[in-house]
């Protein structure tokens, strides 16, 4: 299967049908059809908890997702997801499972049971569209929102640096961890298709763009992720087995105000751009650590 | 002052009143703004406010909190009460006196995130494991949401337990006009201490039905804390008869102090025959009902509940006049309190106006239903097929 080969629409009912409800802008319109294309004929389950994503399955006659889907809650989607997994391998059923989860489902209150699949290698892919922030329940911080954004319950700036979601997997030594940019389409496909491809528990973090939380235009949705990776504040990459680390988009020297000075959520006592550089060498350093210490990839 | 708030700010400033000075809690609709609103007022000091990764994190900093001298709250919705359920009875085990309020949504599960419902009212008793008793509150509106969080807080502090606080998304969520100073509250009450010349153990008591003295964790004196079985030291036993002294206790604080727990407000007429027995945001919709009865010449009782738990049943007796031969009840659930008040109501037939679609009952619908009961054919086939088919007789 080739990307260029796979129309938007292969299938009658897409994955993300039109006419829903996603805000203007939102990372998980464009996520979900970029996953479409990649699925092709090959219809998922989906699980979501309590987020953004499960207001888009919405209420009949608009429910926005082609698939079935089942609406975990917020704490369980990768324990409901396991159930799913588990069963389809008894009866010899082959759909891919899928949780498609926010960033609180995930970092937060639903970490025990993804910690917990992905300790035990489900079969299972566990993708986390990160706008970092509860955008459903009115802007409250996250674990992944970033150090000196301005949240509803953080009015000064949040004090914490964001979690490091991807370090926690890899130490789970899960098949395959990488993170996703809706900026980059070609490494994007490539990324689902090798998730969808690799057997045990996969996961997969976009930066989700949320011009509602994130205070930005929504047409420069697409341009703030391109300016996150090129300042290095969301790094492009992929681990194998935990300890095979790839940089896919290197940074490029972009300036970090180009990502911050978009967004008004930047404007926490922390939000100094010259600390939040520091932070940025910070975390490449931790990267090209693994890089270096890791396993080569072959 | 005349005020024009919701009952989630209404429950911050009722907690505040009452020397709240922690608060933990996690993101759910409706009760989110109780978590920004207690972030809003500490974030220039006062007291802290904690957004925590899960609702069980909160209720287990409230604990913590509390152990160590503070007066917590947190709150939620039902999602968020379900996983508050084990630590409920860690509070109750250890005598932790804390507020919990429950913005009650259309459940089980996610259920109407948005949608009210006030299905929790038997949940909110049977929160934990074991089946001990925990006095259960249930607001009206904003005005009762602030009186009722402050005295939660006494309560709490008084018997050393758990006090839910019960609201609904309508309640929670609806601007209303209250005036908060003419609101009249009893005197702030302080948990008991003991002396510091005397020796401390954590649970002493004389009685089953005292409440022993607090001393708190990371002060001049040891204390121990456990969720296990203990007797009076906190020490983890297997003696039946210190097993018994304790949990007997458990139940004893709360059912002795039963009558001094009902929180009520009448509305009778002797010449009554029928008796409407509201609680929650049903409560304004009764209210109406038994102005336009009462316009039309019928004579109505109206008694409105504000503690649920345990049932205020010297109070719903004495509503109870000769002449009441039926007691209509609205309720945003199944019927649930209606069959919690059968065995106090005896032989009389208890009439449900029950909705829970997610949207309010209207007075009218009260009203029709107390006239189907007088052999009003037209009124009765008035009633819509859900609140028709849900009323029982």
């Amino acid at each position: 299967m080739t990307t260029q080969a796979m129309p938007m629409t292969a299938h009658p009912d897409p994955l993300l049908r039109p006419g829903n409800t996603n805000c203007a802008g939102c990372g998980m319109s464009l996520g979900l059809h970029w996953i479409d294309e990649i699925l092709g004929s090959e219809r998922p389950y989906l699980v979501i908890p309590a987020c953004c994503g499960i207001v888009t399955a919405g209420a009949y006659p608009t429910s926005a997702y082609g698939v079935p889907t089942a609406a975990a809650t917020f704490a369980s989607a990768a324990s409901y997801a396991t159930g799913i997994a588990t069963v389809a391998a008894l009866n010899n059923e082959h759909h891919p499972v899928i949780c498609w989860t926010g960033d609180g489902g995930t970092y937060d209150i639903g970490l025990a049971t993804l910690s917990a699949a992905a300790e035990r290698n489900e079969d299972i892919l566990y993708i986390c569209y990160d706008n970092e922030i509860y955008g459903n329940t009115g802007g409250q911080r996250s674990s992944a929102t970033p150090e000196g954004v301005v949240t509803t319950t953080t009015p000064r700036g949040k004090g914490e640096r964001k979690k490091n979601m991807m370090a926690i997997m890899a130490a789970h030594r899960v098949p395959y961890a990488a993170t996703l940019s809706v900026a980059h389409r070609e490494d994007f496909l490539r990324k689902v298709r090798t998730a969808l491809s690799t057997k045990g528990f996969r996961f997969l973090l976009m930066l989700s763009p949320c011009p509602t939380g994130w205070k930005s235009e929504p047409d420069q949705s697409v341009e703030l992720i391109r300016a996150a990776v090129g300042c290095g504040i969301f790094p492009v990459f992929e681990v194998f087995d935990g300890d095979r680390y790839v940089i896919n988009v290197p940074r490029d020297g972009t300036p970090i105000e180009d990502y911050v000075e978009k967004q008004r959520r930047y404007s926490g006592l922390a939000a100094d751009p010259s600390r939040l550089r520091a932070q940025i060498d910070d975390q490449w350093r931790m990267l090209e650590r693994m890089i270096h210490s890791g396993r080569p990839h072959v | 002052m005349r005020e024009f708030i919701t009952g989630n700010e209404a429950v911050v400033r009722g907690a505040l009143r009452a020397k709240c000075d922690f608060f933990a809690g996690y993101p759910i609709t409706p009760a989110s703004s109780i978590l920004t609103g207690f972030v809003r007022v500490f974030h220039a000091g006062g007291g802290i406010a904690v957004e925590t990764e899960d609702e069980i994190a909160a209720i287990g900093q409230c604990i913590g909190a509390v152990m160590s001298g503070a007066r917590a709250l947190t709150a939620s919705s039902g999602p968020g009460l379900s996983l508050y359920s084990e630590t409920i009875g860690l509070a109750q085990m250890g005598e932790v006196p804390l507020v919990i309020v429950n913005c009650q949504r259309m459940g089980p599960a996610t259920g109407g995130a948005t949608a009210t419902g006030e299905g929790d009212v038997l949940f909110a008793r049977h929160v934990t494991s074991g089946g001990y008793p925990l006095p259960v509150l249930a607001a009206t509106d904003a005005g009762s949401a602030y009186r009722l969080t402050y005295l939660a807080f006494n309560l709490a502090e008084r018997l050393r337990t758990p006090v839910i606080v019960l609201t609904s998304k309508d309640i929670a969520l609806t601007r209303q006009t209250v005036d908060l100073d003419a609101i009249e509250l009893a005197p702030l009450e302080r948990r008991l201490a003991t002396a510091p010349d005397r020796p401390f153990a954590p649970y002493a008591i004389n009685a089953p039905a005292d409440v022993p003295a607090f001393a708190p964790i990371g002060g001049q004196t040891r204390v121990r804390f456990t969720g296990s079985i203990h007797d009076e030291n906190a020490v983890l036993t297997i003696d039946p008869a210190r097993i018994e002294r304790k949990l007997t206790h458990l139940r004893r604080k709360i059912d002795d102090a039963a009558d001094s727990l009902e929180d009520t407000e009448p509305d009778l007429d002797p010449l009554a025959e029928t008796l409407i027995l509201s609680y929650g945001s049903a409560d304004g919709a009764a209210r109406v009902a038994v102005a336009m009865l009462r316009e039309s010449g019928a004579a109505v009782s109206r008694l409105t509940l504000y503690s649920l738990w345990p049932i205020p049943t010297r109070a719903i007796r004495a509503a109870l006049t000769s002449r009441v031969r039926r007691i209509v009840m609205p309720e945003l659930n199944i019927g649930l309190y209606c069959d919690a008040v059968r065995h106090i109501t005896g032989p009389l037939p208890i009439m449900s106006v029950l909705r829970y679609d997610g949207g309010l009952i209207a007075p009218q619908t009260i009203v029709a239903r107390v006239r189907s009961c007088d052999g009003d054919a037209a009124a009765c086939s008035a009633l819509s097929p859900v609140e028709g088919s849900s009323c029982r007789c």
